[in-house]
């Protein structure tokens, strides 16, 4: 049930009204159960996987919390506790590597001995990235004793499959999800109002901008060796346009749909094309898989006693400044290694990921250097000209890291890079070579995504600014309030793609 | 606390520790710098910063850092 299905309205809309009808205290167990309606309605066979990692994580923090009342001695305590954890990792990362990166492994084995093994036929559970994430961040809170284990399993239950983010995210974490969830919630008619223009604003960004632009991205992705450099920087500046809508539309709908019961998610997108650096840019887009790599992964990992003796001979070696960045440059790159593999099971994915480590990685070494030399140019950092040089280098460098994103593999997308280098003619842009006949009404297109694009802008600037877009607009007159209800509702069928010629949603594919 | 307001400076000379109370709230220090800080802190106050301890709470302002530093050391 996709999201942009007349189905999955109507599933909505009951969810919805049964949720302020039936008794507060069962609020939290319609969720479960429309959760587990919806999960199931894509297939009954994945539901083991959900149940699988709904149990052993479940367990596995029940018994951590029985150990911290039991044990009294610390260091058994600890060495216990970390037993569970480790095997409770195991169990579910070792069943999200099998699902997702076995024909992977097996690709790359017979390239590299030779060997003949088969391709296994493995189903991929929908959104087990995103819940596997959301249960393991939980089981690691519970080890590091920030949150008390949840007792109730149907309650832990809905955490991990509450049905409007289980697809795409956002990664939510125990401390700010689980209460929500599980409190009762009084119909409140200002929040539905700004619920539905959330969801109505991501229906704009998937069906007008996302699913419009991507005809000429998927062509020139697809058949790259027809075209001229001038087509494919078209496409993968359609394609930054198309992943952004597509990505964070889906993130407003879901948004707005936890809204509508009463539930706060995350944000996941703070207006990323506005990033100053590549570093600022992950702390804009996709941020809940950011922090949780963050807070999982990289902290931890720098923190290591491993590190903490790299650190100490580096800093021997190179002094105290590139000693002590030395360490977390690594824990870096090893962290966007893991970004990289998370997208997919392809080479062009942890290319995808080293490119960005490797970019934060040298701006925090060179970081002492980069100060002596805007002071030494008498660089103002608040002048709005330095800023707006500042997101255009890293527009261009989240746009070649498009090109590992979007392309078939790794030699098409270097293959890409060298036709943009070689053969770019300024003159494509007016000669109407643009104009491809294989995509349908494709002018149009360009008119209706550039459209999209202006009002997009727009808003984020206002958003930047720190204008609060949706009680802006539920605060005005009613006749303003609803003229702009009745735009966007009319603007999606007259302008956007019908959901069966949109497709999904790109990351519900993870 | 002079010892730590050195080591701050030395990390990012562009902010007034004396009465900046949202270092991390305002994204002033990133994960990086968290990070220097933490390997500075060992090797000047011989104190262990784990994953935990980075809140916030703890990172927020030059005294926050200072609170932390003495209750690790106790």
């Amino acid at each position: 049930m996709s999201l942009t299905s007349f189905e999955f309205v109507i599933f909505v809309g009951a969810a919805v009204a049964g949720y302020y009808l039936i008794p507060k205290r069962f609020q939290w167990v319609w969720l479960l159960a429309f959760s587990y309606i919806y999960y199931a309605a894509a297939s009954l066979k994945i539901l083991f996987f959900l149940l699988f990692s709904t149990a052993t994580t479940y367990l596995a923090g029940l018994l951590m919390d029985r150990i911290k009342e039991k044990q009294a001695d610390r260091e058994q305590r600890i060495k216990q506790k970390r037993r569970v954890v480790a095997a409770a990792l195991v169990l579910n990362f070792g069943m999200l590597a099998v699902v997702k990166y076995t024909n992977f492994a097996i690709e790359n084995i017979n390239a590299l001995l030779g060997s003949h093994l088969s391709f296994q036929t493995i189903i991929l559970p929908l959104g087990i990235s995103f819940y596997t994430f959301q249960s393991m961040g939980y089981l690691l809170d519970v080890y590091w004793e920030k949150v008390e284990a949840e007792r109730n399993p149907f309650r832990f239950a809905l955490f991990v499959s509450f049905f409007p983010q289980i697809l795409q995210g956002p990664i939510g974490r125990f401390n700010r999800l689980a209460h929500q969830l599980y409190e009762s919630h009084d119909f409140d008619w200002g929040r539905m109002e700004r619920a539905f223009i959330l969801i109505l604003w991501g229906f704009f960004k998937k069906m007008v901008i996302a699913d419009n632009a991507a005809g000429f991205v998927d062509e020139v992705f697809g058949n790259y060796g027809s075209y001229g450099g001038a087509a494919i920087v078209v496409a993968v500046l359609g394609y930054s346009v198309q992943l952004y809508g597509d990505f964070s539309g889906g993130m407003d709908v879901v948004r707005g749909i936890a809204e509508l019961f009463g539930i706060s998610l995350d944000e996941n997108f703070r207006r990323p094309y506005f990033a100053v650096s590549i570093t600022d840019f992950w702390h804009r887009w996709h941020i809940t898989l950011g922090t949780w790599m963050k807070d999982y992964v990289f902290y931890p990992l720098s923190l290591s006693k491993m590190m903490g003796r790299f650190s100490k001979a580096a800093k021997k070696r190179f002094g105290k400044s590139i000693g002590r960045t030395l360490p977390i440059c690594l824990a870096n790159i090893i962290v966007f290694l893991l970004v990289g593999v998370w997208h997919g099971a392809d080479w062009k994915f942890i290319l995808y990921g080293l490119y960005n480590g490797l970019i934060i990685a040298f701006s925090g070494l060179m970081m002492q250097n980069y100060r002596k030399w805007k002071n030494l140019c008498h660089i103002n950092e608040k002048a709005p000209l330095w800023k707006g040089f500042q997101i255009a280098r890293t527009f261009l460098l989240v746009n070649i890291s498009w090109y590992f994103d979007r392309a078939a593999g790794v030699g098409e997308a270097f293959d890409m890079m060298r036709i943009t280098l070689t053969s770019f003619r300024l003159s494509d842009f007016w000669n109407g070579s643009l104009m491809l006949e294989s995509v349908d009404l494709v002018a149009l297109r360009f008119v209706i995504v550039g459209f999209g694009c202006i009002l997009l802008f727009l808003v984020s600037l206002l958003q930047e600014r720190g204008v609060k877009i949706r009680e802006a607009i539920t605060g005005r007159h009613v006749l303003i309030k609803y003229a702009v209800y009745l735009f966007l509702i009319f603007v999606l069928p007259a302008l956007g793609q019908p959901p069966s010629a949109g497709g999904g949603f790109i990351y519900a594919q993870f | 606390m002079e010892k730590l307001i050195a080591i701050l400076e030395d990390i990012n000379p562009d902010v007034d520790y004396a009465n900046c109370t949202t270092l991390i709230d305002d994204g002033i220090l990133d994960s990086f710098a968290i990070l220097s800080i933490v390997s500075e802190l060992h090797d000047e106050f011989g104190v262990y910063v784990t994953p935990v301890d980075i809140t916030p709470d703890n990172f927020n302002s030059a005294q926050a850092l200072w609170d932390m530093v003495q209750r690790l050391q106790g």
